[in-house]
């Protein structure tokens, strides 16, 4: 017999269990369950994040109008997070885009920073040459304390850049960190429903950004400051 | 403090899960038979690392690492046509309108790959992947933000594990059981043509073995092509068919 709490449910020696439907059963439950689960952490975690969200959407929006970049980074799971959020501000699927660079795209200079200085440098080595006053730094970490992602926003942070961490469980030494000029905590202890609040939170955050950008009277394209288009 | 769960899933959500479960069961099959699954997100690149992250390093100490591998760029459809063994997953992630998800779909049915695809909006056609998981009526651009199609696939992971814990299950039961000969039946299964021989015939992959068969009823083709083939004969291109 199987030690797992749904043991019960397969009275027979596993290796004959021959049967799938309770098990299919089972497994749809339980999908059901952690999607009714995820929905409700996402919806709850923008809710108690909204100040949070608008004070930085409305510093984002700001800097985005005075022509800063957006710089995004994180490992793993967080990295293609990171990724994602690069991708949403630069091909949104209604709005203007917003200049935004991925930390973890180049493996040639993180592969080349990671086997020189150590793995715990390769986005604050990035950001010493490409962060300018005035940029955005975004860091995602669900522990909240991956070494890198901290170096990462310190380094900004020392470089008047607006930092934005995102992390889960209790905050970790992200929401211990004076570095942090937001730091958005999704309350879980599933890095799984974690990385999915993130998402929502990112999207949150984005929208309101739009928002600010289009109510703004001097509004003007960043692009079109810079006389791209 | 973990947020309680209050929030019913929708009749759509209860389809999802159990379109994800049949999905799950037929991954750890295909992982226990040796495959190798292999990752495309045309429109959204890093969801197809996510998924090969999260399957090569689990989240929870103690779980078995399988392989996944992530495959973009222009050269995605040659790229895993040689790397793909038959037997292997191909998962997509992808809205229904991206052709090139969808011909990538049908020639891996030609290529014996097991198909999954992960989208939002509105629904494939059926039959165009051994599993569809669809969030429906939503924009999938959000939906790809939303935390949503990241939902999928981590519960695909899970649920893909908890199905290893049942090893009696992980032999997958024969594909037919019904007698019915498959040269006698009305079913036409996809080919895509490899080289050409003398005479009208020509070696094409179906359902990753190779085969010969008479292609003078829908000749010229060449390498490539797509055909729909029955009882050693190629019917039509699948040109002819899409009109």
């Amino acid at each position: 017999m199987t030690a797992e709490p749904t043991g019960f449910l397969y009275p027979f020696i596993e290796s004959e269990e021959r049967d799938s439907s309770a098990l299919l059963l089972d497994l749809s439950t339980s999908a059901r369950e952690k999607i009714a689960h995820s929905r409700s952490l996402r919806h709850d975690s923008v809710q108690s994040c909204r100040a949070q969200l608008e004070r930085a959407a409305a510093a984002m929006a700001d800097r985005f109008q005075r022509g800063g970049r957006l710089f995004a980074f994180g490992n793993g799971g967080s990295a293609t997070d990171a990724e994602g959020a690069v991708d949403l501000l630069r091909r949104p699927p209604h709005g203007r885009p917003l200049p935004a660079v991925s930390l973890v795209d180049d493996r040639a200079v993180l592969t080349a920073l990671a086997n020189d200085v150590g793995f715990d440098l390769v986005y604050s080595r990035q950001l010493i040459a490409h962060a300018r006053s005035g940029d955005i730094a975004v860091g995602f970490s669900t522990s909240g304390d991956s070494v890198n992602v901290l170096r990462g926003l310190e380094e900004a942070s020392q470089r008047d850049l607006l930092t934005i961490g995102f992390c889960g469980y209790r905050g970790g030494a992200m929401a211990a960190s004076t570095a942090l000029t937001h730091c958005l905590i999704v309350h879980s202890e599933s890095v799984h429903r974690i990385q999915e609040a993130q998402n929502a939170l990112m999207l949150e955050l984005w929208s309101l950004v739009q928002d600010a950008l289009e109510q703004d009277p001097a509004d003007q394209d960043p692009a079109d400051q810079r006389g791209i288009r | 403090m973990m947020a309680v769960v209050e929030a019913t899933a929708s009749e759509a959500d209860t389809g999802s899960a159990e379109d994800l479960a049949a999905a799950a069961l037929s991954l750890a099959r295909c992982f226990a038979a040796g495959a190798t699954m292999w990752c495309v997100a045309r429109q959204w690149p890093a969801h197809g690392r996510h998924v090969a992250v999260e399957f090569v390093h689990p989240v929870i100490v103690g779980k078995r690492a399988l392989p996944a591998v992530n495959i973009e760029g222009i050269d995605v459809i040659p790229t895993v046509r040689m790397l793909a063994r038959p037997g292997d997953v191909l998962l997509v992630i992808g809205s229904a309108d991206d052709a090139g998800t969808a011909e990538l779909l049908r020639r891996a049915e030609a290529w014996g790959l097991t198909r999954i695809w992960l989208g939002a909006g509105p629904r494939p056609s059926s039959g165009a992947a051994e599993h569809v998981v669809w969030l429906e009526g939503e924009d999938p651009a959000l939906v790809s933000h939303s935390g949503d199609m990241v939902l999928l696939y981590h519960l695909l992971w899970e649920l893909t594990h908890v199905v290893f814990e049942h090893p009696g299950l992980l032999e997958a039961p024969p594909a037919c059981t019904d007698e019915v000969c498959i040269t006698c039946s009305d079913e036409g299964r996809v080919a895509e043509v490899r080289s050409i021989g003398a005479g009208g015939l020509v070696d094409v992959m179906v359902e990753g073995v190779l085969e010969t068969i008479d292609a003078t009823l829908v000749e010229p083709v060449a390498p490539g092509d797509l055909l729909l083939i029955h009882a050693g004969v190629a019917l039509t291109t699948f040109e002819e068919l899409r009109r």
